[in-house]
């Protein structure tokens, strides 16, 4: 039986994945793939990232905006992205918008969410110390309040980013042309389990890599400030 | 590792150094009938002045409204009756003018010694040339130049409370307000640390409340101590210390008039309590403990 299992299209060897992921390397399907799925999350996550800042350290700080949005944002926050397909779709059709919205509500939400927390948990003395060192306003905001949540937006940004590609592959698998979750469709399409499991491992891959390249750095610094310990 | 004993020789560095002006002396401070309430119900009243250039110490039970003293003259808190006047006029905002020490530093994690030193020159809208001279200068004064590029988790409890005493003089303020800045330290920092404050002191002649449960550091550094109370929060008496300064880490005018304190303190707190006696605050039975070096809050 495991002999049978081992020689199945159905779970084929790591060295015929190698081989498939080489082949869609050279004749540039994975290459354009990557570049399409890389693009829309630099935007959706750039996107993302600035508005959902925004929203949860305004959130955190005004009263006002915590009564208007604060449920709401909670609320939807728990609705898995892709949920919002439909959604979009009627209201955009099929097209580059529809996905940018499933991607920014994926992400946006739990950023938000994580960064109010954030801004909540600041110790309410170091903010008292810099008003009695004459700083209010947005100076106080940006000078103190923010740097000091800095460690908690960054844990919330790390987590929007995995949201964010974990919507986008949804959303490519079940419509949009291009990108990794579209090859993916097409590997199932053709019957060819080594094209899938070829285009997990390069998923697998870009998480990891965009990971280091995003937050490897901000880690370190925030150990050393810190004097925490490095992930 | 601390840079105490070989930095003698920099205890000359003037304050003002790097500043284009002389230190600014201290500012008169008044409580006039102050009342103050929190919305939970809890709250204090007071009535004092202190004369600028006077070092107050607040002794108290925890509870008795010390920092809530300190932060209405910071200007943190408004009160509810009654006017907190610097120099006669009211104070209603904090300022650069009146700096705050609190008691586990409350440095910024996320910025080395020496930029939290210029923070507050920053928000005063200070060059950065004469920041950097001013922060160098404040650094030798707590004989810190050594740490300026460490962060504020790399420096011992007692840098870091150099540290902020450093800070809170960065914009040369008329009143240092210092709550209970020693309290996490051991015995012999304690020591060496009030020695800084008491230098400090004599030098700038600014106006210090300085908050603390510990009576022998009250006598040791105050002009004047005052005794608070709880429920309501409240002043009970105040105690001049005419004692001569410098006053000598060990000596004994302190440690006996620190005992005198005490005990009578011990005597007024029972005397509280015992007028309180239908609220739930126990006085252990233990005789009456004269050891100013007891930490009162843990007691009483
Ligand atoms: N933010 C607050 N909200 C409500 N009540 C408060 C608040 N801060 C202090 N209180 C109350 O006001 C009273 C005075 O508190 P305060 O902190 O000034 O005491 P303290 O003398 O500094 O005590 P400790 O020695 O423990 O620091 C207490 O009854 C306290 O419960
Ligand atoms: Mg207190």
């Amino acid at each position: 039986m495991a002999s049978s299992l081992g020689n199945s299209p159905l779970l084929p060897s790591p060295l015929a994945v190698g081989r498939s992921l080489v082949h869609a390397a050279r004749d540039g399907t994975l290459g354009r793939a990557i570049g399409t799925s890389v693009l829309r999350l630099s935007f959706g996550y750039g996107v993302s990232l600035v508005a959902g800042v925004a929203l949860g350290v305004g959130l955190a700080r005004s009263l006002a905006a915590k009564q208007a949005f604060g449920p709401l944002v909670l609320g939807l926050s728990s609705v898995p992205s892709i949920c919002w397909l439909p959604l979009a779709i009627l209201w955009f059709g099929l097209s580059e918008t529809a996905i940018q919205v499933v991607v920014i509500l994926g992400a946006m939400l739990p950023i938000a969410v994580a960064t109010e927390g954030a801004v909540r948990q600041v110790n309410p003395l170091v903010v008292r110390a810099a008003r009695t060192m004459g700083a209010r306003g947005p100076r106080l905001l940006f000078s103190v309040v923010v740097p000091a949540a800095f460690p908690g937006i960054v844990s919330g940004a790390k987590l929007g980013w995995t949201f964010a590609l974990r919507s986008l592959m949804a959303g490519e698998l079940l419509f949009v042309s291009g990108g990794l979750g579209q090859l993916l469709e097409t590997g199932r399409d053709i019957g060819d389990t080594t094209l899938v499991l070829a285009v997990i491992v390069s998923i697998v891959a870009l998480g990891r890599a965009s990971e280091w390249l995003l937050f490897a750095r901000l880690d370190r610094e925030i150990a050393r400030r810190w004097g925490t310990e490095a992930a | 590792m601390f840079a105490f004993a070989k930095a003698a020789d920099s205890t000359e560095v003037p304050l003002a150094e790097g500043a284009s002006r002389s230190p600014r002396a201290g500012a008169a401070i008044s409580l006039d009938a102050v009342a103050f309430s929190f919305d939970t119900g809890a709250s204090i009243e007071a009535h004092l002045e202190v004369p600028a250039g006077q070092l107050v110490c607040l002794v108290g039970p925890s509870g008795s409204g010390k920092s809530t003293i300190l932060n209405l003259v910071a200007g943190l808190l408004t009160p509810t009756r009654g006017r907190v006047l610097e120099n006669g006029a009211p104070i209603t905002a904090p300022g650069p003018e009146r700096a705050m020490v609190f008691q586990d530093a409350a440095l910024f994690p996320w910025l080395t010694l020496r930029k939290n030193i210029e923070y507050p020159l920053e928000v005063a809208g200070v060059s950065r040339a004469e920041r950097s001279d001013r922060s160098e200068a404040l650094l030798r004064l707590v004989h810190l130049h050594r740490f300026a590029e460490a962060f504020p988790h790399q420096l011992s409890g007692g840098m870091r409370q150099r540290g902020a005493i450093a800070r809170a003089l960065a914009t040369d303020p008329a009143v240092l307000l210092m709550d209970e800045p020693f309290a996490a330290l051991d015995a012999q920092t304690r020591e060496i640390l009030q020695a800084e404050v008491e230098r400090i002191f004599l030098e700038t002649k600014k106006t210090i409340l300085f908050v603390t449960h510990n009576v022998r550091e009250a006598v040791r550094l105050a002009d004047r101590v005052v005794l608070m109370g709880t429920r309501p929060g409240r002043i009970l008496r105040t105690l001049a210390i005419p004692l001569p300064r410098p006053r000598a880490v060990g000596d004994e005018h302190v440690t006996a008039l620190a005992n005198e304190i005490a005990a009578e303190i011990r005597t007024e707190v029972e005397k509280i309590a015992k007028e309180e006696a239908d609220d739930a605050w126990v006085v252990p039975g233990a005789p009456v403990r004269v050891d100013p070096r007891r930490n009162l809050g843990g007691g009483i």
